[in-house]
């Protein structure tokens, strides 16, 4: 996953894809139809409608549904989501863009194991390694067993059930997904450049910020999509490392589908959430497409 | 070379189907329960006993269960609600009848546990097994008398309390520390209720429905308010772990038997029922997941310690309240709940 390409008229290799392009695309095109586009569809749908009772959805137009959404409570829900999913992301390109960079440099042999390393824990099925957490972080658990032992700390550290630990958790689910792509970019990055802006007397850091950033952007632009959208939603981590005291907008969406049983106020939420992400991804291009212009 | 591999693997695949075919032809079961319930010798004893395969699903909340079986997905024959769905769903004619006289081994559920009132007539339901909701006390830790909600809510247990992930539970809760009727839902007394839950969520560390028992037994927590399955659990795993049903109001909670309606199996529904029914089954669940076993029979067969358990047979004079429907209510308990864990 490279850039985010936009229609190039430049490129002499595009055309129209003829009646063998689109047979090869059919199926592709069906399955986004059927389990992309359908969906939605019936989401927006019922966001507009109420429910009875029983819980069940009923067929009579309201807005009253996106009115409740923009109710305080669920703002401050849907915007402290954002903070931790902004803060993840934050972290994760920090950490992760070295990481990247250096597998990039390195010979190719050594560069594959690297990768193999950063991948093998997604062998793991992700709620294992989550509990894997809850194992360290625990007042009996590793960690804390290891300092008391070492006589490093008087008494067991309450790790779990914070936001601190909602954060690593976090972190640790979406780092690879912020590694991989900036590995990407900058193994396709051309090092005479580099050098070329070190012989026009750029110093390491302007080299840095005006050759390396610009040229890698598509792949952290690509990192901080992949970590920041996915991360508003995670509501999994919530539960399991923070103890489902602080709710995010996800786990807002699956009570509104399980325990509230409302589920036109949820699609309601979901729709908005789409939203949010279409604004991103348009806000990503334009960035994109100013830079290359 | 592809072709045959293609054939090869379209053959295995239409005799896997085939085999799945045959499989119900000999009759089956779709049972909709909840998670940590029915153990798996019982499922096994029952197919070995009929030939009747049994497929079970599971769910964490009875909400859940409602959510998945009005969707319409699958036609389940056999679902587990709770007693104040079950209401919900006898109200709105969506459970078959059961037919008593069916059921050679009805005679052996406790009559205390019959006609309750989400079933008066006893018409659509059968008690599964009975539990209650209380406190649990690592009685290591807190040395001073633990009776209620007050005692268990103090600022001095800050941080190391787990309560279940349930707005309702947490909702009564207040409503009996207010002493006013726990299935009265009106917006006055959710005003009412929303001072006390904020007092008490900052000093809760975790909500846990799934495995409130697991914090405990970690140490990252003292007391808890539970499932009191869970506090049986615990109650066997160390005797430090006492339970206690607060002194402010308890409630008892009946999870049932019942056959939504449209069910295929009804006839393999009524036989898996009588098969529950029987003593020796019956003590093989709770030997798994010790609730309140409702079946005397069965009673006689578990052993002196597991009847001196607590959290399963806990004794008390009072008689236990249990919840009712309450409708559309659900929905602004949650948006509450959601508020307050919003401003900690």
């Amino acid at each position: 996953m490279q850039s985010l390409p936009g229609a190039n008229p430049e490129n002499p290799h595009a055309r129209r894809p003829g009646a063998m392009g689109w047979l090869l695309l059919a199926p592709m095109l069906g399955w986004l139809a059927l389990f992309v586009i359908a969906p939605m569809a019936i989401l927006l749908l019922y966001s507009f409608c109420t429910r009875d009772d029983l819980g069940r959805v009923v067929f009579e137009f309201t807005w009253s549904n996106y009115a409740r959404v923009f109710d305080p409570i669920f703002l401050q829900v849907l915007g402290r989501s954002i903070g931790y999913a902004a803060l993840t992301t934050l972290i994760c390109v920090t950490l992760g863009y070295p990481v990247g960079w250096y597998i990039a440099r390195q010979p190719p042999a050594l560069r594959n194991r690297l990768l193999l390393l950063v991948m093998i824990p997604f062998w793991t099925s992700f709620l294992i390694r989550t509990y894997a957490w809850i194992t360290i972080l625990k007042s009996e658990g590793l960690l804390n067993a290891t300092l008391l032992s070492a006589g490093a700390i008087p008494q067991p550290l309450e790790l779990l059930y914070t936001p601190g630990a909602v954060l690593l958790g976090l972190v640790y689910a979406y780092l690879p997904f912020m590694i991989l792509p900036v590995y990407g970019s900058a193994e396709k990055l051309d090092n005479a450049l580099v050098e070329a802006a070190h012989d026009l007397g750029a110093g390491p850091v302007r080299a840095f910020s005006e050759v390396i950033i610009p040229l890698t952007w598509p792949g952290i632009a690509a990192g901080v999509l992949l970590v920041f959208v996915p991360a508003i939603g995670m509501f999994a981590i919530t539960d399991l490392m923070g103890g489902a005291k602080v709710p995010m907008i996800g786990n807002v969406i699956q009570s509104q589908f399980t325990k509230a049983r409302n589920w036109p106020f949820g699609a309601a939420l979901g729709i908005v959430f789409t939203l949010l992400f279409v604004l991103s991804y348009l806000a990503l291009q334009w960035r994109g497409r100013r830079a290359r212009s | 070379m592809k072709i045959i591999r293609l054939l090869v693997l379209l053959g295995l695949v239409s005799l896997g189907a085939t085999s799945a075919f045959a499989a119900k032809k000999k009759g089956e079961l779709k049972l909709f329960a909840w998670s940590e319930y029915v153990p798996q010798a019982v499922l096994d004893g029952f197919t070995e006993e009929t030939g009747i395969k049994v497929s079970y699903e599971t769910y964490a909340s009875g909400e859940e269960m409602l959510a998945k079986l009005l969707s319409g997905g699958t036609r389940y024959d056999l679902i587990q609600p709770p007693d104040y769905i079950a209401e919900a769903l006898i109200k709105e004619s969506l459970l078959e009848p059961i037919d008593s006289a069916k059921l050679t081994n009805f005679s052996n559920l406790m009559p205390e546990f019959l006609n309750m009132p989400h079933d008066p007539a006893q018409k659509f339901t059968v008690p599964y097994m009975v539990g209650t909701v209380g406190i649990v006390v690592n009685t290591e830790k807190v040395t001073e008398p633990v009776l209620g909600y007050r005692d268990m809510f103090a600022e001095k247990y800050k941080n190391r309390i787990v309560v279940l992930d349930d707005g309702r539970e947490l909702a009564t809760a207040a409503l009996y520390v207010l002493g006013k009727d726990h299935n009265d839902f009106s917006p006055e007394n959710l005003a009412a209720v929303r001072p006390i839950l904020a007092e008490w969520f900052p000093r809760v560390r975790l909500f846990d429905s799934d495995s409130p028992k697991t914090a405990l037994l970690n140490g990252d927590v003292d007391l808890g308010l539970v499932w009191g399955g869970e506090a049986a659990i615990l109650w066997n795993e160390n005797k430090k772990f006492q339970y206690v049903l607060p002194s402010e109001g308890a409630h008892l909670f009946i999870d049932l038997l019942a056959i939504p309606k449209g069910a295929r199996n009804v006839a393999n529904a009524h036989l898996f029922i009588d098969y529950i029914l029987r003593p020796e089954v019956s003590k093989l669940i709770s030997d798994e997941f010790p609730y309140t076993n409702p079946n005397s029979a069965a009673r006689k067969l578990l052993s002196p310690e597991q009847l001196a358990n607590p959290a399963s047979y806990p004794v008390t004079t009072r008689k236990l309240d249990t919840f009712r429907h309450i409708g559309n209510v659900g929905s602004a308990i949650d948006e509450l709940i959601t508020d307050l864990k919003n401003t900690r």
